[in-house]
């Protein structure tokens, strides 16, 4: 099995997509924080950055690698479908649920570091911000860390949803743009429909993990906090995502993983 | 002895027959010719020799065992099906670094097999700008890495150039000396004629024959018995000599 997570890991080191996402989601955390943190203020749209909700407002501003990170685990299982390559990766490994694992397993990896990219960015330039002003810094080194383990988990995590979806999917282009709907348009409209139901939602609550509050996670940096239940705690959470990785790629063990690759 | 070994192999895509009873063997130490027209259910069996599509009936195996049960496939399997399974962003020599690693091959095989399909001067370039010709030897370097005994090619030398065609047929036969089995589908019939020492004809998924190249053609020409074998040539009108004979 560790072989097998090693060549899922070779599989993204030699691949340029994997580069691209990567600078995609740093430069969409890099943009999002700056708007933010240039918009805080007293009066403007978001709170100063010498309190907390204002800080917090920016160095959460990077859920948009979580977003990428849960495309890259889509990319990985339903690529091996677009470039014909799943037919390699069964003649050597036939035991396809081992693959699977192993995909989820490396992905696992690759969204921990989506996850440092969507936090070390923010991060950087919430406090480069707070310097420049002469700030005291209003968020305490406990939370710092929250956020940060809360974002390696998030992406790990989400990565490995993105994992099943594209071993259900198994189109491209149909489980990325899916990947985007459901994540920016789907999750705020049934999560401001029904609140109570908005912690449950599976990228809602990966980035509560990431220090977001609920509702503000589809564009960003959330500026208020919404009416309704509260977000769920750190390892339910993380429960709640981790289950849903597993029961789609167990779904998908059983059903698209099993049919016949006859290209 | 034979080594691949399909009985009674049966495959329906919906309501399409693809294969029908299927049943043929290839032993070691030969390379077999797997002739068919196009939709005589070649692929379909080839890949199910592979583990890749389940047969709805019959067992297909590879020294007595499924694919998916052989303890080390690549090792064992050497196979080319498709040109175009490589993703396009990654080098030729990327590629066989994640097959070999994954075959758990000798990474120093890599600079060998590259050398072998005549590719050691584009191993770093990227596949996406490779020929069907410079894929299909990929390909092949790809089904070589891990030193099989066993080959299934699924027409190898599409692509090829009459040099590369030379250099496969040189290599399948040498193979074959060695004492593996080789199993090969094409539609390069003169060249066939050349490779094999056996053929396995099917049509409309069912088998037509597996016969000696020498006794099934006795004199004639492979395209002429082929095409009187088979239903694409009655769509065509060609028939057979009738003093040809034909072992069914």
């Amino acid at each position: 099995m560790i072989t097998l997570i090693r060549v899922e890991l070779l599989k993204l080191r030699t691949a340029r997509m994997t580069y691209g996402l990567l600078a995609a989601a740093a430069g969409l955390s890099a943009l999002f924080c700056t708007l933010e943190a240039a918009r805080s203020g007293v009066g403007k749209p978001v709170a100063p950055l010498y309190t907390a909700a204002g800080l917090n407002s920016v160095i959460t501003g990077g859920v948009w690698s979580l977003m990428f990170a849960m495309a890259l685990g889509a990319i990985m299982s339903s690529g091996e479908f677009r470039h014909s390559t799943a037919t390699f990766t069964y003649l050597v490994t036939p035991r396809r649920g081992r693959v699977l694992a192993a995909k989820a397993t490396a992905a696992a990896c690759a969204g921990m570091v989506f996850g440092l990219i969507g936090w070390l960015i923010p991060t950087g330039v919430g406090l480069a911000f707070v310097a420049s002003r002469g700030y005291h810094v209003a968020v305490t080194d406990a939370t710092m860390a929250r956020y940060a383990a809360g974002h390696l988990v998030a992406g790990a995590l989400l990565a490995a949803v993105g994992v099943g979806l594209g071993a259900l999917i198994r189109s491209q282009l149909a489980v990325v743009i899916g990947v985007f709907v459901w994540s920016i348009v789907i999750e705020s409209l049934v999560g401001g429909l029904f609140t109570s139901v908005r912690p449950y939602l599976p990228y809602t609550a990966a980035t509560t993990l990431a220090g977001t509050p609920l509702g503000g996670a589809a564009f960003g940096a959330a500026r208020t906090v919404a009416s309704g239940a509260g977000p769920l705690p750190f390892a339910g959470a993380a429960a709640l995502v981790a289950a849903v990785a597993a029961a789609l790629a167990l779904i998908a063990a059983r059903t698209t993983v099993r049919r016949d690759i006859t290209q | 002895m034979a080594i691949i070994e399909a009985i009674g192999l049966t495959k329906r895509f919906g309501s399409v027959l693809a294969v029908d009873h299927l049943s043929f063997e290839v032993e070691r130490g030969s390379v077999v010719a797997f002739l068919g027209p196009n939709g005589a259910g070649k692929t379909t069996t080839l890949r199910m020799l592979l583990g890749l599509v389940k047969p709805d009936e019959g067992t297909a195996t590879i020294r007595g065992l499924a694919y998916q049960d052989l303890p080390q496939p690549a090792h064992e399997v050497g196979a080319v099906l498709d040109a175009a399974g490589f993703y396009p962003g990654r080098t030729a020599r990327s590629h066989l670094r994640v097959q070999a690693m994954a075959s758990r091959s000798d990474p120093a095989r890599i600079d060998d097999v590259l050398a072998l399909v005549d590719l050691t001067d584009a191993a770093d370039r990227r596949v996406a700008g490779f020929s069907l010709g410079m894929r299909q030897r990929l390909g092949l370097a790809t089904a070589l890495l891990a030193d099989p005994e066993v080959l299934i090619l699924d027409e190898p030398a599409n692509g090829l150039d009459p040099e590369g065609v030379r250099w496969l047929r040189d290599l399948l036969r040498a193979m074959a000396a060695d004492g593996a089995a080789v199993l090969i589908s094409s539609h390069i019939l003169a060249e066939v004629a050349q490779t094999a020492d056996e053929v396995v004809i099917l049509d409309h998924g069912r088998l037509i024959t597996q016969s000696r190249m020498g006794e099934l053609t006795a004199g004639a020409a492979l395209e002429d018995v082929f095409l009187d074998l088979t239903s694409a040539g009655r769509s065509h009108g060609t028939s057979l000599d009738d003093d040809t004979e034909v072992q069914r």
